[in-house]
């Protein structure tokens, strides 16, 4: 195995023991993305002469020397983000984020910009100014966003570790979809700086996408600025949620993360609580709207009426939906978060993680992401954003893990924690990859098997 | 009184009181999107939460606080 197959803590470790070379790392991951990305649009731009620079300067950290892409949705100080959109809303110029001075410190070389779903606002990663990335499972099927390529990207080993943001999971949407483990860490510990809507948004963070709980360890530790120490979870009290949302899944999507949940409270040695969590979907509607809102600073009619042409017509039509949405609902949905916030502050008081799948149906179509569930057809963002949005609305940190395959796509289980115990999210992801022979998260999609097979042979 | 759900009445008069403009792409885009929001947006409006009132100026990188 190369270094470049290699984990991303095995490309740090292999780097600072010198059995590889920084800079050969470097060129042999820009090759594979010369290579493989045509058939993905995971990356939408590299700069190999700025990422030759990052690593000449590199301090000996605990990233040194290892590639990373980092979504279209902070400055770096060489381009300014562009947000999946041909117009931002938002003034955006070149500049040093917290992302980018988190993986700059601990020595990480910057390969590419990921590509995301348009202004944020997907959880499918069909609409771009980029074009849609795809899934490395299968091109034709979405990749998941808003967080798109940089999944894509690690799905496809391109690089072994990518930076996303999560507003209403748009990080562990495409975990999911890409078969990876993707952290959303609690509100305010991940750095944020530089984002433009940083300064007022109550819901976005940035996260690690990787291919397993150890890497998201090491990547989430440098973005939050502090180790996120990991340990073996006793008895872990895991609370399952029986209702028409939580149950409305593929069956599946069902089997899969029942069978996890199931080896997870046995390698622990803890136990399953049912739990009673009402008004899923009232949380899931309250996280749109006030992630809606917030996106909505600064606009006015006579700037939704001079657009860019170039931004999608659903862009266009949505923004201007949102000006007609009543205030009402957003100061409810306040309410609600209140309300949330308070019952899952009682919950974590009987259980130590909350349970349920990702996402209820495997990567839909890129040309129609609809989803088939029980309860019939929906658009696969009103399927998903149940499951997703309610770690946003009330703060709690959330981990999607891959527990399986289904025609070919992967499955992921959420795992859900009080505030501050992501690594308690990262402790139970590990041991549900070890109870699982680390076959789930060491699976290689169709496209890196065959590239894998053929450097073998 | 009887809820009205249809586009026809909401949009255009939502759209003109701001002074937006639509093409007609836009326009099917913001029927369906109020087609799929509106009768949850009903839903939440009509919702009894209590005595939960927003937190004022919450720390969302913690719980909430005791009540």
């Amino acid at each position: 195995m190369t270094a470049l197959d290699l984990s991303l803590a095995g490309q740090a470790a292999a780097i600072a023991s010198g059995e590889a070379d920084a800079g050969e790392l470097l060129e042999a991951t820009l090759a594979r993305i010369a290579e493989r990305n045509p058939a993905l649009n995971a990356v939408v731009e590299t700069f190999p002469e700025r990422s030759r620079e990052m690593l000449a300067q590199a301090p000996r950290g605990p990233l040194y020397g290892v590639p990373v892409v980092i979504k279209d949705e902070w400055p770096l100080p060489w381009r300014a983000q562009r947000f999946g959109a041909a117009e931002m809303l938002a003034p955006s110029a070149p500049g040093e984020s917290g992302p980018y001075r988190a993986l700059r410190d601990a020595g990480a070389v910057i390969v590419g910009v990921g590509n995301m779903h348009e202004l944020g606002s997907g959880s499918t990663g069909n609409v771009s100014v980029y074009g849609p990335a795809r899934n490395p499972w299968n091109p034709e099927r979405c990749p998941g966003g808003s967080s798109s390529g940089p999944a894509a990207a690690v799905a496809a080993r391109l690089v072994a570790g990518a930076v996303g943001a999560d507003g209403v999971g748009s990080i562990r949407y495409p975990a999911a979809y890409c078969g990876l483990t993707g952290l959303k860490p609690t509100f305010g510990r991940a750095a944020m700086e530089g984002h433009h809507m940083a300064p007022y948004s109550t819901m976005i963070v940035s996260g690690p996408l990787c291919a397993d709980a150890a890497d998201c360890r090491l990547l989430g530790s440098v973005l939050c600025g502090e180790e996120l120490a990991s340990g073996a979870p006793r008895g872990l009290r895991i609370g399952i949620v029986r209702d028409a949302v939580s149950d409305d899944v593929e069956a599946p999507v069902r089997a899969s993360c029942a069978k996890a949940i199931g080896l997870l409270c046995e390698a622990s040695g803890g136990e399953m609580v049912e739990i009673e969590l009402a008004d899923l979907d009232a949380s899931a509607l309250a996280g749109v709207l006030i992630a809606n809102t917030e996106g909505m600073n600064g606009l006015t009619p006579d700037r939704l009426n001079h657009l860019d042409p170039e931004l999608s017509p659903l862009g266009r039509g949505l923004l201007k939906y949102r000006m007609l949405l009543p205030a009402a609902a957003t100061v409810k949905a306040l309410q609600v978060r209140a309300l949330m916030r308070q019952r899952l502050a009682a919950l974590f008081d009987r259980v130590d993680v909350i349970a349920w799948p990702t996402v209820p149906a495997v990567a839909p179509p890129l040309q129609m992401p609809l989803v088939e569930l029980p309860s019939g057809t929906l658009t696969a963002d009103q399927a998903n954003v149940r499951g997703g949005a309610l770690a946003n609305l009330t703060g709690i940190p959330a981990i999607s893990v891959p527990v399986g395959l289904s025609e070919g796509l992967p499955i992921g289980l959420q795992l859900q924690a009080a505030w501050g115990r992501d690594e308690l999210l990262l402790d139970a992801a590990e041991a549900l990859e070890t109870a699982n022979g680390r076959g789930k998260v060491e699976a290689l999609p169709p496209l890196a098997e065959a590239a894998a097979a053929s450097t073998e042979g | 009184m009887e809820v009205s759900n249809r586009a026809d009445d909401f949009i255009p008069a939502g759209l003109a009181s701001l002074g937006l403009e639509a093409d007609e792409i836009e326009l099917a885009v913001i029927g369906a999107a109020h087609a799929m929001f509106w009768p949850p947006i009903l839903e939440l409006l009509a919702l009894d939460v209590g005595e939960a009132a927003p937190e004022p100026r919450p720390d969302l990188s913690q719980p909430p606080p005791p009540r």
